[in-house]
């Protein structure tokens, strides 16, 4: 009992957090909830809020309103000597390029307390770079300041680990080696990790938990595991003419559970197995139908049904 | 602090800005040198002093160079946290973002410092070479004494530009304020409100050329509520201001 309520421990929890920019709501009333040890996803398009949000729980940004708690303690005033319990890396990692990749690391250590010597080697050999610590920071390629980032957020051994859009601008392949970096990180040394990506199928094979954030509001919380029970499959007609086809479908049979996706493609979540008899109608009513399938619904598919179309990205 | 004053000088390592800056204060010094020995070319017979080349080139750097030099090390200092996007790591870090000013405005007092020095050894080593006359400890340590309190109230307002720095977080307005101040310091300097504009006020209090329309305290309260007032104005904002 005490391991399951030391395993459901709230890491990060927000209620009400709002951000607002005169009369625009780059957050708002934001609920989160991160728990102990889940690599959790933070889901969102540019510009949805998620990097607001991660910069008002790291005390870069001070909220309008709402209430932030990291590892149970309220943080109204800033997250303060938590942060030593944290590490971050926010969106693009800066450094002073005119110094090695251990010197930058240096001023962590100093900084956080760390006199270790083994601490920067054992962050560096973390993320590869240990053959890389006296090149300067200057010279890294993007890739390699993005692993560095990561070696300077852990290498005070942080319980939280938040990633802001860790994969932004890295080739297929630093993708790759980036989403094996958090893969340890969270097996090996029990982290508990708040990743936001607008990358769905990177935060798809990783997290084991997401939120989806939308214009500043947080549109759902859930599981990987019951959003893959839940993986709903729908029909999806290409027809001649999608506004007439809908229209049918509401008033002829009173379907509502259905997203057009423009093209000629609509999409049933209802009425499966009854393909047939829908595409009879359609026929009869003058709507050409080229195509039938039925298929089951992808992160990306769930997403942009949740926030009302569009394209994800 | 001891920390965060070393991580400051490290973040100096291999910088260009050091260099740089020593090269601009090298040109008070050379500039008077120059004039020296142009003077020389016309008048050999004419000895050249020690006391004069301290006194003339103490003038240059505190009226004319040293508002927009400090200013733009000022600005350096600050800005490059926001170009190099290096200070929402460093807030990250659990240091109160004051201690962060304060181990900053530390290491822009030694920069300043330094300088201040340099700019007397300068003028040490370029009047030997060229054989000035009148140098004694007297003169060296009076000159000195007036580098360095010039320097230090210099180094006081830098609290202006701190606050420009951080409004703007962009090294151009940087520029352009203590350009305008440096005019300021120009329009002035035959003007009884030398002693009145604090900008003009360190190289008064250094020299003691205070005059007699206006007490020294005006002098005094001048510099001082100019650098009190801008210094907790910066404090306030950086405090305050949100990090993007």
């Amino acid at each position: 009992m005490h391991q399951q309520e030391e395993s459901m421990q709230t890491i990060i929890k927000t209620t009400d957090l709002t951000k607002q920019y005169g009369t625009h709501k780059a957050v708002d009333n934001l609920n989160l909830n991160v728990n102990k040890g889940q690599i959790y996803g933070f889901l969102g398009q540019n510009g949805a809020g998620k990097t607001t949000t991660i910069r008002m729980l790291l005390g870069l940004i001070r909220p309008t309103s709402g209430r932030m708690e990291l590892f149970g303690e309220r943080i109204d005033t800033g997250p303060g000597q938590l942060l030593k319990r944290i590490g971050s890396m926010i969106e693009f990692s800066g450094f002073y390029e005119n110094l090695t990749a251990r010197e930058n690391l240096q001023i962590n250590a100093r900084l956080l307390g760390i006199h270790k010597p083994e601490a920067l080697q054992e962050a560096m050999e973390i993320v590869s770079l240990h053959q890389e610590t006296k090149k300067l920071v200057g010279s890294y390629s993007l890739g390699m300041k993005q692993r560095l980032g990561i070696a300077r957020a852990i290498m005070h051994h942080p319980e939280l680990l938040i990633l802001d859009e860790p994969t932004n601008g890295l080739d297929p392949v630093g993708i790759k080696e980036m989403r094996g970096l958090i893969r340890t990180l969270a097996k090996e040394r029990q982290m508990t990790i708040l990743i936001s990506s607008h990358i769905l199928p990177e935060v798809e094979q990783l997290a084991d938990r997401i939120g989806i954030v939308h214009q500043g509001r947080l549109l759902e919380e859930i599981s990987m595991d019951e959003l893959r029970a839940q993986n709903r499959h729908y029909m999806e007609f290409q027809v001649s003419d999608d506004n007439k086809a809908v229209l049918l479908l509401e008033q002829r049979l009173g379907i509502t559970d259905y997203v057009a996706r423009g093209g000629g493609i609509v999409r049933i979540y209802s009425h499966l197995g009854q393909q047939a008899q829908l595409n009879r109608l359609f026929v009869e009513q003058g709507i050409d139908v080229s195509r039938i399938d039925v298929k089951g619904e992808r992160l990306e598919d769930y997403f942009v049904r949740l926030i009302g179309g569009g394209t994800f990205g | 602090m001891v920390n965060l004053l070393y991580a400051e000088l490290l973040k100096l390592k291999r910088a260009k800005m050091l260099l740089v800056s020593l090269i601009g204060a090298a040109s008070a010094p050379l500039m008077v040198f120059i004039g020296y020995l142009n003077l020389r070319a016309k008048k050999p017979q004419e000895p050249i002093y020690f006391q004069e080349a301290f006194g003339e080139t103490n003038l240059y750097l505190t009226m004319l160079l040293g508002t927009m030099l400090y200013g733009v090390i000022t600005a350096y200092l600050f800005q490059r946290e926001y170009a190099e996007d290096t200070l929402k790591h460093m807030l990250t870090i659990p240091i109160s973002r004051l201690r962060l000013l304060l181990s900053k405005l530390l290491l822009l007092f030694l920069w300043i410092t330094l300088l201040t020095l340099f700019c007397w050894l300068s003028i040490l080593l370029l009047g030997t070479i060229a054989g000035y006359d009148g140098l004694s400890l007297k003169v060296m340590y009076h000159a000195l004494k007036q580098y360095v309190a010039g320097g230090w109230l210099m180094f006081l307002l830098t609290a202006p530009t701190m606050l420009v720095t951080l409004w703007f977080k962009n090294y151009v307005p940087t520029i352009i304020f203590t350009a305008a101040l440096t005019m300021g310091n120009v329009a002035i300097i035959n003007n009884e409100y030398v002693v009145l504009y604090p900008w003009s006020v360190p190289y008064v209090i250094a020299t003691g050329s205070f005059n007699d329309v206006y007490p020294p305290l005006y002098s005094y309260v001048s510099i001082a509520v100019v650098s009190i007032f801008s210094l907790i104005l910066a404090a306030i904002y950086f405090k305050r201001s949100d990090i993007h």
